[in-house]
């Protein structure tokens, strides 16, 4: 059934060329019209920005996340897309988050995501499920934290 | 004449355009100088049906159905005082060509003749239905245009051929459901590579073209075909499930490569032959001296295509030994062509390309058939091995093959012996294990070839279960000053007898690496030490001496 839910999670190599404030833009872009169109089409998900990667998990019906895929897919802002996981999944993991932005923060990613390379968090040397576990953690940490507040 | 028979004349001549008038196949609506409808005919009527048009302004008519436009004809006519023409869309996607005149008499006639299948069946025979992409008509079309232009202009123009990889294994193991699915993704994905005023088609099957101009070349092309490579080659998601393809790409450009429509693109289709020889998932661009080797392998082509037919495949057999025993067991059969100018062509040489051009089944066969039918003629029972070609898998014929060569011949199953390579595991594998399995348990051998080349998996033993593991030649190559090839040797042979199966070594030269592979507890050996290939003549005696000293 294309109605049952869907959990895809990918990471890829940035592509977008510029200084800290482009690229944080350019994540902040990709973010809000990320969260628009989600929405629209019912999923949700989590994006991660770090050492040049972006890693993101995409849960929905298997058409819409499909389609959405085949979107990231074209859209020239990254490259080496590597697909770790399309799998059918029992519930969401991020019920609440139209697409969330998790790790550190936009600007941080952007300004220190080179550097974090040496603290030794690589998307491309983890399994799907490892990747898709670090971004459900951070998201609820996030969770915690906004609460808390 | 009376006034009452005139009358009636009037009344008789106005019959019938009366009648052609109501009837015609053209929808007529006569409207009064303050554009109201006053007059529908019977196609009219239909036309606006539910709608009835009289009384209706002409804009009231129009809006009705969603057709923009009715006010813009107006001030046409009234501008020119000349009938305006115009295609009215509806919005139930019917096309009518109207026109609006003004009448002598006051007020205006619009006629409307339906062209919704006209303007289909031309669009459609300029566009792919699947993707509605150009189709290779509209695409020749475009490109003689553009070299027109361009040959003004002093431009350069590129035409770029795209293939896609593997996309005929998904379309055979998925189904055309989701090959046709794919198809329509990859449309969209050259769709989004691509500039405005560049073209794409696609040609048929997994074949697309794109003309691109205005663009400085050779860079533009480059950097289209570098991007087309990427963006088709990322993965796709569909009927829940991932799939893979490649892209590759040849480019010519105009005038340099050709300034004609056809020569154009025969070049970038040559080019496209290169890039997919380069080992596919790149592109190329033309370069002179293609057509000709082109045409040296058509020639080829029509040579190996015809060798079977003309007698010019010969088996060679070579021995196998027992290593303790020393004693003969069994021949491997080796195809050798003899080519009518080229002199003996090795099976390196052309069954690669036979696999290509699709000749690998037939010729396939005939090694089976060929080498059970001699072996059948020994007087022991020795055993024959046969190579497959992992395209031999393919189709499903395989083990129909086998036991009707193995019926033909009278050849027990027990004495052949089937060698493939760990290439043929990678592809098709369940098809594979599944015909080995069947070809197994009706008693045929099977051996993997050249173990220790390629992708060696060790799974793919345990997986399939062979009787026997032949060790590449390259490890027995310097065994004798190699301890690392002892080593690898030495593994593979006790792994082989722990899992029950014959090891044989290829490739034996000296007497050295004879006693080395014996001490490292190898079964069986084939080499030039223990005999070259044989014709099928020299083998037969060779087996009769081994015959009488058996009897002796």
């Amino acid at each position: 059934m294309s109605n049952d839910l869907y959990r895809l999670v990918y990471y890829s190599r940035n592509a977008i060329i510029g200084d800290a404030a482009t690229l944080a833009a350019a994540i902040t872009s990709i973010l809000t019209w990320s969260q628009v169109n989600n929405q629209r089409v019912g999923i949700t998900g989590a994006l991660m920005f770090n050492s040049g990667c972006f890693a993101q998990v995409l849960e929905g019906s298997r058409s819409a996340v499909e389609d959405m895929f085949e979107r990231i897919q074209q859209d020239d802002r990254h490259g080496d897309v590597s697909l770790l996981a399309f799998d059918p999944a029992p519930t969401r993991a991020f019920e609440n988050w139209s697409m969330g932005f998790v790790g550190a923060s936009i600007e941080d990613a952007a300004r220190y995501g080179v550097l974090v390379q040496a603290s030794g968090f690589d998307p491309a040397r983890m399994t799907g499920e490892a990747l898709f576990a670090t971004l459900h953690g951070l998201a609820i940490e996030e969770e915690y934290s906004n609460n808390a507040v | 004449m009376t006034v009452a028979s005139h009358h009636q004349n009037f009344v008789r001549e106005r019959q019938p355009l009366q009648a052609a008038l109501t009837e015609m196949a053209t929808a007529v609506l006569i409207l009064d100088e303050d554009r109201q409808v006053e007059y529908v005919n019977a196609s009219a009527r239909e036309l606006f049906m539910p709608v009835d048009p009289i009384g209706c302004t002409l804009s009231a008519l129009f809006a009705s159905c969603g057709v923009d436009g009715g006010d813009s004809l107006f001030a046409a006519v009234n501008v020119n005082a000349e009938p305006a023409q115009m295609r009215l869309r509806f919005s139930d996607e019917r096309l009518l060509d109207g026109t609006l005149r003004q009448l002598s008499s006051g007020g205006f006639v619009l006629s409307m003749d339906d062209v919704t299948t006209y303007v289909h069946n031309a669009e459609l025979a300029e566009r792919d239905a699947l993707t509605g992409l150009a189709n290779r008509k509209a695409l020749r079309d475009r490109l003689v245009e553009r070299l027109a232009v361009a040959a003004r202009t002093g431009q350069e123009l590129a035409v770029l051929f795209v293939d896609l990889d593997r996309f005929k294994a998904i379309n055979d193991t998925r189904g055309h459901l989701v090959g046709d699915a794919l198809l329509r993704k990859v449309a969209e994905r050259f769709k989004v590579s691509l500039r405005d005023g560049d073209v794409v088609a696609r040609l048929g099957g997994d074949e697309f073209a794109i003309i691109q101009s205005d663009a400085p070349q050779p860079t533009a092309a480059t950097a289209l075909a570098t991007r087309l490579v990427d963006l088709i080659g990322r993965a796709y998601a569909i009927d829940g499930q991932i799939m893979h393809i490649g892209a590759s790409v040849g480019i010519a450009i105009a005038p340099k490569d050709g300034d004609e429509p056809d020569v154009l693109l025969k070049n970038a289709d040559l080019a496209l032959y290169r890039a997919k020889d380069a080992g596919r998932g790149c592109y190329r661009f033309f370069e002179s001296g293609m057509d000709e080797q082109m045409q040296l392998r058509r020639s080829m082509e029509i040579d190996l295509r015809r060798a079977l037919a003309l007698k010019q495949l010969e088996l060679v057999y070579q021995p196998q030994f027992d290593v303790a025993s020393k004693a003969i067991i069994g021949f491997e059969a080796l195809i050798r062509w003899h080519h009518p100018t080229h002199g003996i062509v090795m099976p390196g040489e052309f069954i690669p390309f036979a696999e290509e051009i699709g000749v690998i089944s037939a010729i396939g066969e005939w090694v089976l058939r060929t080498a059970c039918k001699q072996a059948a003629t020994w007087p022991i029972p020795l055993s024959i091995a046969v190579n497959l070609s992992p395209m031999q898998f393919r189709g499903g014929n395989l083990a129909k093959t086998v036991m009707s060569a193995l019926e033909r011949s009278k050849l027990p199953a027990q004495r052949l012996e089937l060698e493939i390579t760990e290439g043929a595991l990678l592809d098709y594998s369940d098809d594979v294990v599944n015909v080995l399995k069947l070809l197994r348990n009706l008693g045929v051998v099977v051996s993997m070839d050249d173990f220790g080349t390629g992708y060696s998996s060790i799974r793919n033993l345990q997986k399939n279960s062979f009787d026997k593991v032949k060790i590449d030649k390259s490890f027995i190559r310097g065994i004798n000053t190699s301890v690392e090839n002892q080593a690898i040797i030495r593994a593979i042979t006790s792994l082989a007898s722990t899992m029950r199966m014959k090891t044989l070594a290829e490739g034996v030269e000296t007497e050295d690496e004879l006693s080395s592979i014996r001490a490292a507890g190898c079964d069986q050996v084939q080499g030039y030490l223990t005999g070259r290939p044989l014709s099928a003549e020299a083998a037969l005696t060779l087996i009769e001496s081994a015959f009488l000293a058996q009897a002796a």
